[in-house]
């Protein structure tokens, strides 16, 4: 024991100390100033008021691949999930609702320029590294194919997502499509409250929409209520209770069908008790 | 005397190598993950971006205060001036003409905005 070199063992033991001292400063004590940041590392609700912006902005311009390059900055797994849900979230915390109306306006507006991509058989798609997916187009039949080449990765989307998106021409904004009455049901279910009127609102990919603004008129009375206040039945979903014996109409304040002649219906249940039931409507994007 | 000496220059050097190694690797090689990060930490392309966006949706709006607020999430300077700052950024860097004539706009707009409040 006494010829073993402790001192060898005191400068190892230094070592690792100083490697924990120099770890604790520079991960805890003081880290590395962070500046040159990108969107994706915000904090969630400067997230949503980033998000609420691009809104505005596309509300203002129209310029939808603009809107779509700077949510794609947000790193929002589904673009059109996260604005839908942020219009649920400010509807429920009695933000504006014109803001609101926005952030859905632009979800519909990216679910809606989803749908209306093209789609072939011949089509080919070339998945990037940010998991967005890019369409190439065939070249016309006319054009010989070289069956040998491997088709290539378009790089404007990969451009677009490294720096911030670069200024376009910015089209008129186009008004969306009416929305159609789809459906109208009577509902006769005691489970249910008496005379609930629900409204089911969809686009045109049959996806539900919040913050869609319905007004309901009576005799004498008019109200408004809005889809998605209750999520947990679906983002579209809305719901009214209806009085007895009035007749309503119901529209949706951005242009729909109107539902004429909607009043609660008299129901019978199992054991023969008659009971108020409710109407089911369903508006869709044509 | 001489040896013991020679050993604690040994193990002092020893910490700060440890040490030195600890910061080389907390601060170049692995440094801390940010998230979670506040606006003013954007950087400069992104804050002139959002500024666009503010002057975009200003240029519809017409409401200077909302695009003060909408600004005010970078904290430290005055709406007006992280306008301005965009604004440099986007002549210095090439925006198209148009985005710097709504930038402008905003920026003129701020600065009335500020001398009533």
């Amino acid at each position: 024991m006494r010829g073993f070199p402790w001192w060898r063992l005191g400068v190892l033991l230094a070592l690792l100390v100083g490697l924990g001292l120099g770890l604790v400063y520079s991960w805890m004590i003081s880290p590395l100033r962070v500046f040159d940041a990108e969107p994706k590392t915000l904090r969630a609700d400067f997230k949503d008021q980033y998000r609420s912006v691009i809104a505005a902005a596309y509300a203002a311009t129209g310029n939808l691949p603009r809107a779509q390059a700077r949510l794609s900055l947000l790193g929002d797994s589904d673009s059109v999930e996260a604005l839908n849900a942020q219009a649920q979230r400010m509807l429920a915390n009695d933000q504006s609702f014109e803001q609101a109306d926005k952030a859905a306006a632009l979800a519909a507006a990216l679910d809606e320029g989803n749908q209306d991509r093209p789609v072939s058989s011949s089509t080919v798609e070339i998945a990037d590294n940010t998991e967005n997916v890019v369409t190439a187009t065939p070249p016309p039949p006319d054009v010989p194919i070289d069956l040998t080449e491997t088709p290539q990765t378009i790089e404007t989307h990969t451009i677009v997502n490294e720096s911030t998106p670069r200024p376009t021409h910015t089209p008129t904004p186009v008004p969306g499509k009416p929305f159609k009455l789809t459906g109208q049901e009577t509902v006769c279910d005691a489970n249910l409250p008496d005379g609930l009127l629900q409204v089911v609102v969809l686009n045109s990919n049959r996806r539900q929409i919040a913050g869609v603004e319905i007004v309901i008129t009576w005799d004498g009375g008019k109200e408004q209520f809005f889809t998605g206040l209750k999520p947990e039945l679906g983002n579209g979903y809305a719901d009214y209770t209806m009085t007895p014996d009035i007749t309503y109409s119901v529209q949706l304040a951005r242009g729909s069908d109107i539902a004429l002649g909607i009043t609660a219906p008299t129901c019978q249940s199992s054991n023969g008790e008659s009971f108020l039931g409710g109407i089911k409507l369903t508006f869709q994007q044509p | 005397m001489n040896s013991k000496r020679s050993r604690w220059v040994f193990i002092i050097l020893a910490l700060a190598v440890g040490i030195g190694i600890g910061l080389a690797y907390g601060w170049i090689i692995d440094p801390v993950d940010f998230f979670d990060l506040t606006p003013d930490t954007l950087r400069a392309d992104y804050k002139a971006d959002y500024v666009l966006m503010t002057a975009e949706a200003y240029q519809v709006e017409q409401d200077p205060a909302l695009a003060a607020r909408r600004l005010a999430i970078f904290g430290t300077k005055s709406p007006y001036a992280i306008a301005a700052d965009g604004l440099a950024y986007a002549r210095a860097t090439g925006f198209s003409d148009s985005d710097i004539t709504l930038m402008q706009e905003l920026v003129t707009a701020l600065q009335a905005w500020s001398g009533i409040q």
